[in-house]
Order: C-alpha cells, then sequence, then structure tokens
C-alpha cells in the first residue's frame, strides 16, 4: 500500500470532520465562525498536498493519472480557490459547504488509490500544464456550483422570511451571486489557459476530449454572458452554475487518461 | 474601601425621570472632577445613556460613598431632596456584576443590544482622559469589557431583531449586505414606512424616496427624514433605480402587480429587490413574491420574526446568566482582590 493512502484518509476525516462539527453546531444553535474549524479544513488542505506530492513522486509526474487522482486533484482545487477567494470574499461557511462535496469525491476515491501506482514520468511539459490548469479551471467550476448551492439555500430561507441561525450565517445573496460569476470568471479563463496549451502538446486534443472541453468552455461561457450582458437572474445563474458542474464531471470520467 | 454603583435605568425610572439626570458630553468631565474631588471617593466613572445614568465609584466607605454620589445627582441636576428618586444602590461584588450584565445587554431595553458595550467604552475613556479612574475601575471596567465580549461570542444573546425596523434591515442586509449603496423608496408616507426608512438610512442607506398620494406630506415627510418627495405617479418608474420599497398607502386595492415588477427586474438586470408591504390591505400583489430575485414581506412577516427573536432572546437570559457565573468562577473579579486587604470591608449593609 502506498504510504501517501494515509494522508488522503487523514485528508477525507479532516474534511468530514469540519462538515460535521459546522452541521451539529448549526442544527443545535451553537455555531460561530470559529479558528478551530478554519483549522480542520487547513489540516485537511495540508493532507491533501502531502497525498499528492507523494503520489505525484511515485507516479513522476502531476497525480492525474486516473479518474480518482483527477478527483483528488479537483478537490485540492476546490480547497485551494476557497482558502483564496472564499476568505477574501468572507463567504463565511463556504468551507462548511465545499467540505461535503470533497469529502465525497475523497470518499469515492479512496478505495481505488490503495496500490502504488506505475510509474509514468512525465515527457510532454505541455500536457502537464494543459491537465494541471484545465483541473483548477474544474475546481472553480467545483467551488462555483459550492456557491450557487450556497445562494440557492440563503435566497429559499430568505423569500419565506426565514431568519434563522443558518441564515445569519451565510453570506448576503448578492455577494453570493457576485462570487459565483467571479468564480466562473476565474474558472473560465483558467480553462481557456488549459484548452490553449493543449495545443502545445505532442499530440494535441482532437476528437471527444476536444469536443467535450470545448462543451464544458461553453456552456460557462455563455452562462457569464448571458449574466454581465442579458441581466440573468441571480437565481437562475446559481441554478445553471449548479447544473452545469455535471459537464465537467462528465468531461473527466469520459476522457482517456 | 469599597466598590459602589448608583444610578438610575430604564428598569427603575420612567423617561420623564432619565430625560432629566442626562450627563451631557462636555458637561460629564466637570462632572466626573467634581465627583473625584469629594472627600471619601477615590475613583468614578460615569455611564450615561438615554436608558440610564449609572456612576461606578471606589468609596472610602460604601454606604457613606453611596450617600455622597446620591446627593451630587441630586444636586448637579437640581433634584429636591425630598423627591423620592427610584436609585439603585449597590457595592462590591453586586456593584461589579452590575456592570458585567449591563456590558453583557443583559439589563437592556433591547437584550443584548450592542450599543451598550460602545456606551460604556466611552464613559470609561472619558473618566480615563480627566484622570478619575485608577487601579480598581481600570481593572473593572477592563474585566467588564471581557465578560461582555465572552457573553457574546458564547450566546445567541444579540441575534435576531426584536422590531419591525430592525428586522427589515437584517433582512435587507442578508440580501444587500452592506446598505451603502441601497436606495430606498417609499410610497405611501405612514408612520410605520417612516420607522423603517430611518432603520434603514441609520445602517447606511444612500438614499430615500418619498412617493405619496399627497404631494404636500411627501414633501413633508421627506423634509423629515432627508429624501426627495416624487408625485405618486411616478413611483412606477422609479422601481427600477430603487433597491428597497416600503409600500403603506391607504389604497383599498393592489397597487403593485407582477407584470410590472417583473418588466422592472428585466431593467435591474439581476439586482435583487427587497418590498416591503406594511399596508392592511395589502399594496403588493402576493404573486410578486415569486419573481425571482425579488423578496417580498408583508407586515406580517417582519412581526412574526420580531416576536420570534424575543422570544428566543428570553431564552437566552438564562443560558448568559449561567455563563455569567461559570465565568466569574473561573476568573473572578480581580478589581476586588488583594492587594486592597480591606476591601468591602466596610459596612456593607448600609448598601441597599
Amino acid at each position: 500500500m502506498e504510504t501517501g493512502w494515509n494522508w488522503l484518509l487523514i485528508s477525507t476525516l479532516c474534511f468530514l470532520g469540519g462538515f460535521a462539527y459546522v452541521a451539529i453546531s448549526l442544527r443545535t444553535g451553537r455555531y460561530h465562525p470559529s479558528l478551530l474549524n478554519l483549522c480542520i479544513m487547513a489540516a485537511g488542505f495540508i493532507a491533501q498536498c502531502l497525498f499528492l506530492g507523494e503520489r505525484g513522486q511515485a507516479v513522476g509526474r502531476c497525480p492525474i493519472t486516473n479518474p480518482f487522482e483527477i478527483l483528488v486533484f479537483v478537490s485540492w482545487s476546490a480547497v485551494l480557490l476557497y482558502f483564496l477567494l472564499g476568505r477574501t470574499f468572507r463567504l463565511s461557511l463556504m468551507g462548511a459547504f465545499t467540505a461535503p462535496l470533497v469529502s465525497f469525491f475523497q470518499l469515492v476515491s479512496l478505495p481505488f488509490l490503495r496500490e502504488v501506482p506505475e510509474r509514468r514520468p512525465a515527457d510532454d511539459y505541455w500536457l502537464e500544464m494543459h491537465a494541471s490548469v484545465s483541473l483548477l479551471a474544474y475546481g472553480a467550476f467545483a467551488l462555483s456550483c459550492i456557491a450557487g448551492v450556497m445562494f440557492l439555500v440563503q435566497d429559499g430561507l430568505l423569500k419565506r422570511a426565514k431568519l434563522q441561525d443558518l441564515s445569519y450565517n451565510l453570506p448576503p445573496v448578492t455577494n453570493l451571486s457576485k462570487a459565483i460569476t467571479r468564480l466562473v470568471g476565474i474558472g473560465l479563463v483558467l480553462l481557456t489557459i488549459g484548452i490553449a496549451s493543449g495545443f502545445g502538446t505532442k499530440t494535441p486534443p482532437s476528437g471527444i476530449h476536444l469536443v467535450l472541453s470545448v462543451c464544458v468552455w461553453a456552456a460557462y461561457a455563455v452562462l457569464i454572458g448571458l449574466r454581465l450582458t442579458r441581466g440573468l437572474s441571480s437565481r437562475l445563474s446559481a441554478r445553471l452554475t449548479v447544473g452545469a458542474f455535471v459537464l465537467p464531471i462528465v468531461t473527466l470520467m469520459m476522457l482517456d487518461h | 474601601m469599597n466598590l459602589i454603583c448608583l444610578g438610575i435605568s430604564h428598569q427603575t425610572a420612567p423617561v420623564e425621570v432619565r430625560e432629566r439626570m442626562a450627563f451631557s458630553e462636555s458637561d460629564l468631565p466637570n462632572a466626573l472632577g467634581e465627583i473625584a474631588s469629594t472627600n471619601g471617593i477615590r475613583e468614578v466613572v460615569v455611564l450615561s445613556t438615554c436608558n440610564r445614568v449609572e456612576t461606578y465609584a471606589v468609596a472610602d466607605h460604601a454606604g457613606r460613598g453611596l450617600d455622597i454620589l446620591e446627593s451630587y445627582l441630586r444636586n448637579h441636576f437640581g433634584l429636591d431632596s425630598d423627591l423620592e428618586l427610584p436609585f439603585f444602590r449597590k457595592s462590591d461584588r453586586d456593584s461589579a456584576l452590575h456592570l458585567f450584565r449591563v456590558a453583557s445587554g443583559l439589563e437592556s431595553m433591547v437584550l443584548g443590544e450592542t450599543e451598550i458595550f460602545g456606551q460604556i467604552k466611552k464613559a470609561y475613556a472619558s473618566a480615563q482622559s480627566v484622570g478619575t479612574t485608577s487601579r480598581t475601575l481600570n481593572k473593572l471596567f477592563q474585566q467588564s469589557f471581557s465578560v461582555g465580549k465572552y457573553i457574546r461570542n458564547h450566546t445567541q444573546i444579540q441575534r435576531g431583531s426584536t422590531s419591525v425596523g430592525s428586522v427589515a434591515v437584517d433582512l435587507a442586509e442578508k440580501v444587500f449586505g452592506e446598505l451603502k449603496r441601497c436606495h430606498v423608496m417609499l410610497i405611501g408616507a405612514g408612520d410605520m414606512s417612516r420607522t423603517v426608512a430611518q432603520s434603514l438610512l441609520s445602517r447606511g442607506a444612500k438614499s430615500v424616496i418619498v412617493s405619496n398620494r399627497s404631494f404636500d406630506r411627501a414633501e413633508e415627510l421627506a423634509g423629515e427624514i432627508g429624501g426627495e418627495a416624487i408625485r405618486f405617479d411616478d413611483w412606477e418608474s422609479k422601481i427600477t433605480e430603487t433597491d428597497i420599497v416600503i409600500a403603506s398607502t391607504s389604497a383599498p386595492h393592489t397597487i403593485m402587480k407582477p407584470d410590472a415588477v417583473s418588466d422592472a427586474m428585466r431593467l435591474r438586470r439581476g439586482r435583487p429587490l427587497i418590498i416591503i408591504d406594511i399596508a392592511v390591505p395589502r399594496d403588493v400583489e402576493p404573486e410578486v413574491a415569486e419573481l425571482a430575485d425579488v423578496y417580498l414581506y408583508p407586515i406580517d412577516s417582519l412581526s412574526q420574526i420580531a416576536g420570534r427573536a424575543r422570544k428566543q432572546r428570553e431564552a437566552q437570559i438564562r443560558q448568559c446568566e449561567e455563563l455569567l457565573a461559570s465565568y466569574l468562577d473561573d476568573k473572578g473579579i480581580p478589581a476586588l482582590e488583594a492587594p486592597r486587604e480591606n476591601f468591602g470591608g466596610a459596612d456593607p449593609s448600609q448598601a441597599v
């Protein structure tokens, strides 16, 4: 068994623990944004980094050689962007919403990542860049999906005039709406770089790979275009952002690794 | 030496009494100096707000110190010595506990409100600036700030708004975040809509437009709250640039239909709109609530939220008191402890 797997297990437990802590404290009406929860998320992120680092050493390249490594990499991107952007935009509770998605991805991946992977040293750095930047973009889309869920929850509570613990701790809908737009924008820029760098590889993307990537790019481009130019409603934007995240997931599962 | 506290509050005295005993900001430094220079008083802080006037002092003797404070307040405000005034008198641990409860918002008219915390800080800073605090009151007030923060951080005492105006502000902040870019429009110029508008303005709302069937009344209210009056026929065209609408006309039928709001929302390009319908019968058709990015709150919703918050706060009192007791068991009250060996030794029975 590969030692890095233990880090993935620890990371998953941290995210599950962080989510359970917030869920229980919200349920009992005792939730306060605390350093403890941030530390749990940070511990999960560090363990993710250690897993990916050791796995990268083992395979001799960026550890995105199968769908399950890719899920972990997308999870890592989402948590990284949460720390970079979620906290900058003061999106309280975003960590709590990120944790279950990340935990789910990692739980699904855990059984398939126990074995020591075959060493496949990188021989095409454009390919490495294409894959890793594209997956960072998918991390941004994952986080936009999370912000979309948070928006829909807060929107539902405010529509029904339910000012309760969850509502007090969720960010204002306007901030969430802006966060969705920014995260989709960041994802789109990264994906554009990712797709463009794909054409510099020894085997430029073609066929289903290219079609799927362009579909994902086009879906998010249309979404952000409608939002910025046609004033698409915040609620519809949030719904579309949540729904659109199926596309990157399907794309990842269908790629030939 | 004894720590003493004498004062009146909204719990002991009606506003007619409180307003006669309020210290102005400019008056306070002189008053502090005069009290501190009285024989038998070592240190003093005066907390004067619209809901309370409280003097905290360190005196050589509790009973005499409290008499000195009462007599000073009577003389200072020209109150007849025979006039029965509802002063409360506390000494030593009771004085400290009272200050901690005040700092935690447990003695406030609106339970858990946070304004009192800033007012205590200001009162303490005033006393420090004129040199009427020393070791005991410094320790006591520093600890009161810690206690106030501790109670608020570990309970939900300040959560939830208990008036219709503050509920409207809370909802607006959960939609828009800060209100500094929000434009408010009043349709109808009733008292309740003025109250809500003033709450929104006090939290930073950028501007207010008042529209009323009687333009004179619209101008009058706009003048009162620093807004702009418009003709009643013009309110619909202003919705696109308004973020919060407060409707309170006396029209016998609804004046705001889903189609009109939907058209306005298209022009708002995804920016949310809050509509607070205070009118009875309602001014806004309920179907408006179904529109994306529109948050419609009839008066009943706001009242229910305020009512729930009041009940929740009352339920929090016991938790706060238990927390305060365990905090003090753990930390004690350093202001009342050694090296003042004789602290609290002098006749506390005279204090009521």
